[in-house]
């Protein structure tokens, strides 16, 4: 992807002081939405035969295990920086929405002003205006969300009345089948893709089995890491040996 | 035990978590859709409605039966706490269900019981301050300085494949982790046939692919369970509930 031009008339408006107290009113939102899921599950763990001890190794390897894709994501936002400026940035990757979506989005709605991400065209007005659509984009998600959830917990607590087992299957057969179309989805993009896969799924058979047999329990945390790395490198020497999308 | 005031339960777990989870996601849709309306306010860029609702439009028509499909599709597997942390925090399958499922396998906590759940909720928050951390310091404080630093070859390789190398590991460390063979082949199979037949012979369905495997999925694993160790009540021998077979 090509980045503006340096010195886009908005970029300036787009660091406003305001912006950046936003962001950060925004990071901070989720903080404290965390510290408040924690305490709720510290003080009732119990009543699921949970230890405390448990509780902590859970936070602790979903840390760990987002590093990896947090610094990737972190990669790809920075590119983004010149065309965005730093506030919309961490607002829009921040919160819902990943760097891909958001990109999309962006490119769209700067299309129906005649404009292209990147170049002359993307104006001042054409920022506005994407920067909208994205962010309107991202409210959707939010509010169906919070209109959604709680239509949806009533008909579980119905379901789960009916039949118990219901509750019991479901949400390791959706999780596998969310992670199984997922993955699925990527093959056809290119040989590169494919690669990514089948090298990051190599790399996570092997920790695992090394964490088995050598009863390395932190080698389950890391694995995510490992894999997510050595994905990226096999996919670095692929796409640059040619097997990857033609730069969009 | 020692708290005098609520004694531990689910209930009040759901309780905080539906209340304060909805309101701090009502404050993160605010304070995000204020940014360009400030911007719209101050720029005096010579936009009228009409261009931003062409715009909005779009992006709408791309995005918009994600809205409704996205929530369904994680709903069965965040339960409703997790779904107003997934829903602020976005990244769902690149990084908050990845370290759900890490936690999961660490704890040995299975998915559909309570302390599959508590260990999701607990792995969310990990992921979150990771999240927030990385964005904090490496985009919003080093980010303009960091952006000459790293070559752009790399920057795009990240970009185009941070999701096939994520979803590789991240589906065998679930296979793994939840060791149901029927239904792990059930579900593999099930996205074979949707996204390399069906969705190639049927283009509309695209947006729904992930949904319409995931509901096959549950159904066929529902019909083909063995009544016997699933429809028994509360678990009688084990610790924890395992989904099936």
């Amino acid at each position: 992807m090509n980045l503006a031009t340096e010195s886009a008339d908005y970029i300036g408006l787009a660091n406003a002081p305001i912006l950046w107290i936003l962001a950060m009113a925004v990071m901070g939102v989720v903080v404290v939405q965390s510290l408040i899921y924690m305490t709720a599950v510290k003080k009732n763990a119990e009543s699921a035969g949970m230890s405390q001890t448990e509780v902590r190794s859970a936070f602790r390897a979903g840390g760990v295990a987002a590093i990896g894709p947090s610094l990737s994501v972190v990669l790809v936002a920075i590119a983004l920086l010149p065309l965005f400026g730093t506030p919309p940035v961490v607002v829009r990757v921040g919160l819902i929405g990943s760097a891909a979506t958001e990109v999309a989005s962006a490119s769209l709605a700067a299309g129906t002003m005649g404009a292209n991400l990147g170049d002359e065209t993307f104006t001042r007005g054409v920022f506005i205006v994407a920067l909208m659509a994205m962010s309107l984009s991202g409210a959707g998600w939010m509010i169906s969300t919070l209109i959604l959830t709680p239509i949806f917990k009533r008909s579980s607590h119905k379901l789960e009345k009916v039949n118990p087992a219901l509750m019991s299957i479901i949400p390791g057969a959706a999780l596998l089948a969310a992670f199984a179309a997922l993955t699925f989805r990527e093959l056809p993009k290119s040989p590169t893709h494919v690669i990514a896969v089948i090298v990051s799924a190599v790399v996570m058979s092997i920790c695992l089995l090394l964490a088995k047999m050598l009863k390395l329990n932190w080698l389950k945390e890391w694995g995510l890491g490992f894999s997510l790395l050595i994905g990226l490198v096999a996919a670095y020497f692929a796409h640059y040996a040619g097997l990857g999308l033609p730069e969009a | 035990m020692s708290s005098i005031i609520t004694s531990p339960s689910h209930a009040a777990f759901e309780r905080t978590t539906s209340r304060w989870g909805s309101i701090t996601l009502f404050i993160g849709f605010l304070i995000a859709t204020s940014v360009p309306f400030y911007l719209l306010f101050v720029a005096d860029a010579n936009i009228d409605v009409g261009q931003i609702l062409k715009g909005f439009l779009a992006v709408f028509a791309v995005y918009g039966v994600f809205y409704i499909v996205e929530p369904l599709t994680y709903f069965p597997i965040l339960g409703p706490a997790g779904m107003y942390q997934a829903f602020m925090i976005g990244n769902v399958a690149n990084k908050l269900l990845p370290s759900a499922i890490v936690a999961q396998d660490t704890i040995g906590a299975k998915p559909g019981t309570r302390k599959g759940e508590y260990a999701a909720t607990m792995a969310i928050c990990g992921a979150a301050i990771i999240h927030v951390a990385s964005m904090v310091i490496f985009v919003g404080i080093l980010g303009t300085w960091l952006v000459a630093l790293i070559p752009e070859p790399i920057t795009l390789v990240a970009k185009l494949y941070i999701l096939p190398a994520i979803l590789g590991g991240v589906t065998v460390q679930l296979i793994a982790s939840l060791k149901q063979l029927k239904s792990t082949l059930i579900a593999l199979g099930m996205a074979a046939l949707v996204i390399l037949v069906l969705v190639r012979l049927l283009p509309v369905l695209a947006p729904g692919d992930v949904a319409i495997v995931v509901f096959l999925t549950i159904l066929i694993t529902w019909f083909t369970r063995s009544k016997s160790v699933t429809d028994k009540k509360a678990g009688g021998d084990g610790t924890e509930t395992v989904g099936i077979n």
